[in-house]
């Protein structure tokens, strides 16, 4: 019983240097967490639930790949937005805007190699990300469902990166799209047509670019933001797996 | 040990650390260490300007990104069936691509195994390290041919 009071002393002093209270009174000065708004949304009970919630002492810094991933995908989201003020999307055009951004727009080299960096090491994260659920063998039931949850959320990103690569319309991305959207060719019957749909048209063209914009930047962020959605929300209903 | 033990031992397992701030400092911490690699590697390695689109040009080498690498080389790989007739190495090479990706979903419903210890569930584990040795190899391959 007396090592139970320890923790509970231990537990209480905690929440003291953390700063804890501290920092919510702090943000209570907005106005968010204070007030009207509050007593409506309940949103510091809401805030103290959520930071309070016990994370298993198992849990160490390859726990962490997930929100690599979720931190590249939030610097892709930030970049992007960027990028898309600037960038023009025609075969004339779009080459020549990738270069104005690069050297005349003001921060734009920065903003378009953080782009390009943070979508390498975003495919890195999700590929560890993966194989540390696959080891750890946090894909069995109940967490089946998040599994393939997450295999679909791999295929987004990797479209993500197929799509954009083609963007800045330079001899590497339009003979490498040129060379990938031939792959699904090979499938009988349906192959061609598949291809055809991909491309827009027998070659990759403007229809091509057009599309492929339209997916990297419009389909894209909201699909992915639904299943990232329903990845945290499951994690949460479920837990995080229990040690080995 | 006595069953006092065993009991705060399993109370503090179940109990763990708060998110607030134990967990967090961790992801704060991989947070700005990722902000760090991105800032050096923008500055000092600026993502490569290529010559503009010319469909009248083909570059003598046309690789993917790294992380297609291995499915470009699978494909060119599956030119050694061409025995079975000129059809075979793309269609079986695209259905062998189907077939990992639709393996890779169903993982879950095929290993009925509900040990979750590496040491318990030696297929499984010989499995994942296959995939990952043959899709280094393949991006390997891929790289230097």
């Amino acid at each position: 019983m007396e090592e139970r009071e320890k923790r509970e002393e231990e537990k209480k002093s905690l929440e003291k240097w953390t700063g804890f209270r501290e920092i919510l009174n702090l943000i209570t000065l907005t106005g968010f967490v204070y007030g009207p708004l509050d007593e409506r949304l309940s949103i510091r009970e809401a805030l103290e639930k959520n930071l309070r919630k016990p994370v298993p002492h198992h849990v160490n810094f390859s726990f962490c790949l997930g929100g690599i991933t979720f931190f590249t995908f939030l610097v892709q989201a930030f970049t992007g937005v960027l990028l898309l003020m600037y960038y023009r999307p025609t075969t004339a055009e779009a080459y020549k805007s990738v270069v104005h951004i690069t050297n005349n727009v003001p921060f734009g080299w920065l903003f378009r190699n953080i782009h390009h960096w943070a979508s390498n090491i975003m495919i890195i994260a999700v590929f560890l990300h993966m194989l540390r659920v696959f080891f750890y063998g946090a894909y069995k039931p109940p967490r089946d469902f998040n599994w393939v949850n997450g295999v679909l959320l791999l295929v987004l990103t990797l479209t993500f990166g197929f799509t954009g690569y083609l963007l800045p319309w330079n001899q590497i991305s339009y003979w490498a799209t040129t060379v990938g959207t031939e792959i699904p060719s090979a499938i009988p019957v349906v192959g061609d047509l598949i291809k055809v749909l991909i491309r827009g048209g027998t070659d990759v063209s403007q229809t091509t670019l057009t599309r492929f914009f339209a997916v990297h930047v419009a389909i894209l962020p909201p699909v992915i933001s639904a299943f990232l959605g329903v990845h945290f929300l499951m994690i949460r209903r479920q837990g995080i797996s229990g040690p080995l | 040990m006595d069953n006092k033990e065993v009991d705060t031992k399993k109370e503090w397992e179940e109990e763990g650390i708060p998110f607030f701030p134990n967990h967090l400092l961790k992801e704060v911490i991989v947070a700005f260490l990722i902000i760090a690699v991105l800032l050096t590697l923008a500055t000092f390695y600026p993502a490569p300007m290529e010559p503009p689109a010319d469909p009248f040009t083909t570059p003598e080498h046309i690789k993917p990104e790294w992380y297609f690498l291995a499915a470009y080389q699978g494909l060119k790989a599956a030119e050694f069936l061409g025995f079975l007739g000129q059809w075979a190495p793309k269609v079986l090479g695209v259905f062998a691509q189907g077939l990992i990706i639709a393996l890779l979903v169903l993982f879950p419903f095929l290993d009925k195994n509900p040990e979750r210890n590496p040491k318990k569930r030696l297929f499984a584990i010989f499995l994942g390290i296959i995939g990952v040795v043959g899709f280094i190899f393949l991006t390997i391959w891929g790289r230097v041919s």
